[in-house]
């Protein structure tokens, strides 16, 4: 083990791993926006639109996330789209994630009972509301488990960036490996930079359903 | 390889695994015996290493079947990512990289070269009709891009900072992608090696043009095999195999058919810095 | 914008018989991830607290640390350690290894949905534990599981373009090396996708037809 190699290239590390999180965080939380406005759309769309919005999610969960990159960054610019490789990695997490989020949330939507939906609507209050108010609050407790799930399986993701040049951690990894011919050493490091992200969101997830779950923790003597 | 013996690959494989453990006195006879050389590359190199069709050709093809002729060898080609061709040599997962790869001090502290095979010294490639950039010196300020890993990556950032103004250096992991981004706009410009650069403007008149002169020390391709005793045979026989081609004129022939001009190439190790 | 269909045309044939490799590695991947997931799921779920504890250590590493870098090490550390496997074996070990995680976890949900009564009749009746485990969960357990199981298959259909680095010709190493070759990357990836898609939606269809010969979720 060279531990100088690390003092060297410590700082690059650092960077990209600082770039992985970045686009894994404004991907994922992206992706869970465009998720969450997919599943709204699906509850209150008629049959024509719900048929559009499956075949969204399905031809996005039907393929795989590196040529969805492939066909964004270097695809795009047949058509006008040219993005740098940082904006088209965030965006590519964006669209690659929404429809697991959507299928998450759709799931928690399924979980309110309509007969909810229905009073709600009797008092009078508008759809933003019920959502906010009445369905979230509830839908949290049963999607907080598959959100850290899916967010786990994003963190790992974010190492096919390297395909369209984002220079994150495993791109910066693989310099090192060429510049230094070693390989061991700098793959045993990335392994602990995303072990310690997908433990610390683990950890994350247990906190947040602990806290969206206290009510029922009360009630159980 | 092809379906049909994939299962056999597997169970060999598996046989594999436990008699893998023997150190291979000499890799050299150990292929004789064989009767079969596995050599390596990235086919995304052209006119070096390029897949036509689903079929491998280039430069690197054509020589490396006339040395597995002399040696009296079949040849398996495999095509990897280029950031694995080196794990792989030292792993022992072939026999040599048949892929041009750039003489440099440092890599021939760790690796074992053969004779040149191919120029690398670094050459710029534009935008066809991009009149910003005459000279390489004109890319100060501008984007470029060039392959992650490789010596003319050193190179461009070298020269880079040889520049009034900072060169912004993008690496790409194979060089087919830094051309279409070359194309597509994102950079103004690629560095790689000349006859590659060349080879493209060649290609593609309507997309790239050649920026000369080349820039940057003279650099040269080789081979390389894994370093030490039992390897030293097989480059030996290698560099035999390429002097003999050198002279009956097969090497210059070769490279005719893929650059149209052949390039000085040395006949012994040329020395590094 | 021109959109070549002609390049599509010419190259398909070039894709699809890289798609047979995709198909070949996920298959034998998700092969050892069901074998291997059971072995597992039965250590987590042991009377021994080192068998527990030793699986839900693999179960943590193999679903923490991304399978691109599991592939490497597979191909290029292992050597190092005298373990020297040919790029298919060492392509559809490592992914069937992290998948065998993923699955255990699955098996393991299922097993929750099989009433505890089982396991004490069984113990009364005086079957082996290996035996209540074949002929008894397990059966029970990937009927229960089966879209679960479907899903990780389809998960390991998209996951195999990674065995391209280790050297196999699966579907997104053509693509990307049809695409060097013709510069024409929208319509390459675009043929790419429509297969991957075709091939997953077959597997979902078959899951389904399955599902409901087996009865999954009838009781």
């Amino acid at each position: 083990m060279e531990l100088d190699l690390f003092i060297r290239y410590g700082p690059a590390l650092l960077s990209g791993f600082g770039i992985t999180v970045l686009c894994w965080i404004v991907g994922s939380l992206g992706g869970m926006g465009l998720g969450f406005l997919i599943a709204c759309l699906y509850q209150w769309s008629g049959s024509w639109g719900r048929a559009c919005l499956q075949a969204y999610i399905e031809a996005v969960r039907g393929t795989p996330f590196m040529i969805q990159l492939f066909i964004l960054y270097y695809g795009g610019p047949s058509f006008g789209l040219l993005l740098s490789p940082v904006q088209a990695g965030i965006f590519g997490f964006i669209i690659y994630g929404s429809p697991y989020f959507a299928e998450i949330f759709r799931a928690g939507f399924q979980a309110v009972p309509t007969g909810q939906f229905e009073a709600a609507r009797c008092c009078g209050m508008t759809e933003w509301t019920i959502v906010r108010r009445i369905v979230l609050p509830q839908m949290l407790v049963s999607i907080t488990a598959p959100l850290t799930n899916f967010m786990i399986i994003l963190t790992k993701e974010t190492a096919i960036l390297s395909v369209v040049t984002v220079p994150e951690l495993l791109f910066e990894t693989q310099t090192m490996a060429a510049e230094t011919f070693t390989y061991i050493e700098p793959f045993l490091a990335l392994s602990l930079f995303y072990w310690a992200m997908v433990e610390f969101t683990s950890w994350l997830g247990r906190r947040v359903e602990r806290h969206v779950t206290r009510h029922q923790n009360r009630q159980t003597p | 390889m092809k379906m049909s013996s994939v299962l056999g690959t597997i169970v060999a494989g598996a046989l594999a695994v436990g008699l893998s453990g023997a150190a291979n006195a000499d890799l050299l006879a150990d292929i004789k015996a064989k009767g079969k050389i596995v050599a390596a590359t990235e086919m995304h190199y052209a006119p070096f290493d390029m897949l036509v069709d689903g079929e491998y050709q280039g430069i690197c093809h054509d020589l490396f079947v006339e040395v597995a002729k002399e040696l009296g060898v079949e040849v398996e080609f495999l095509d990897l990512p280029w950031s694995s061709v080196l794990p792989g040599l030292e792993a022992g997962k072939f026999d040599i990289v048949n892929a041009p790869v750039t003489i440099t001090a440092e890599r021939m502290q760790r690796y074992s070269f053969t004779l040149p095979i191919g120029n690398a010294t670094v050459a710029l490639l534009k935008k066809a009709g991009d009149d910003s950039i005459m000279k390489p010196e004109d890319i100060a300020g501008k984007a470029a891009g060039s392959q992650k890993g490789s010596a003319q990556l050193e190179q461009l950032k070298h020269f880079g900072e040889s520049l009034p103004e900072a060169v912004d250096v993008r690496e790409y992991v194979n060089i087919d992608e830094a051309m279409a981004d070359l194309a597509a706009g994102r950079v103004q410009a690629v560095a790689n090696s000349m006859p590659l650069m060349g080879y493209a403007a060649v290609q593609r008149p309507e997309t790239f043009a050649l920026v000369t002169p080349p820039f940057g020390d003279p650099k040269y391709f080789a081979w390389v095999a894994r370093p030490g005793d039992e390897t030293a045979s097989l480059v030996e026989a290698i560099n035999a195999a390429l002097l003999k081609m050198h002279e009956d004129g097969r090497l210059q022939a070769i490279n005719e058919k893929w650059l149209g001009t052949a390039p000085e190439l040395p006949t012994e190790m040329p020395a590094v810095n | 914008m021109d959109f070549s269909f002609q390049v599509i045309s010419h190259n398909f044939p070039y894709l699809v018989s890289a798609a047979r490799w995709t198909i070949l590695i996920s298959f034998l991947g998700m092969l050892v991830g069901l074998l291997l997931g059971i072995g597992i799921c039965a250590a987590r779920l042991s009377h021994h607290g080192w068998l527990r504890r030793a699986a839900a250590l693999y179960i943590s590493f193999f679903r923490g640390v991304p399978l691109l870098v599991q592939l490497l090490a597979f191909f290029y550390i292992l050597p190092y350690a005298g373990v020297n496997l040919p790029a298919t074996v060492a392509a559809f070990l490592s992914i069937g290894m992290c998948s065998a995680a993923y699955n255990a976890e699955i098996l393991r949900g299922s097993l929750q949905a099989i009433s505890p009564g089982q396991r004490e009749a069984a113990d009364a009746l005086g079957i082996p534990p290996l035996a209540l485990w074949r002929r008894i969960l397990v059966p029970q357990a990937l009927r229960i599981g089966l879209p679960s199981h479907i899903n990780e298959l389809i998960l390991l259909v998209k996951v195999s373009s990674l065995a391209s680095v280790v050297g196999i010709g699966e579907l997104t190493r053509v693509a990307q090396n049809i695409t060097g070759q013709t510069y024409r990357p929208l319509e390459i990836y675009m043929a790419t996708a429509v297969i991957y898609f075709v091939i997953n939606a077959l597997i979902a269809w078959g899951g389904r037809r399955l599902e409901r010969r087996l009865g999954v979720g009838q009781r």
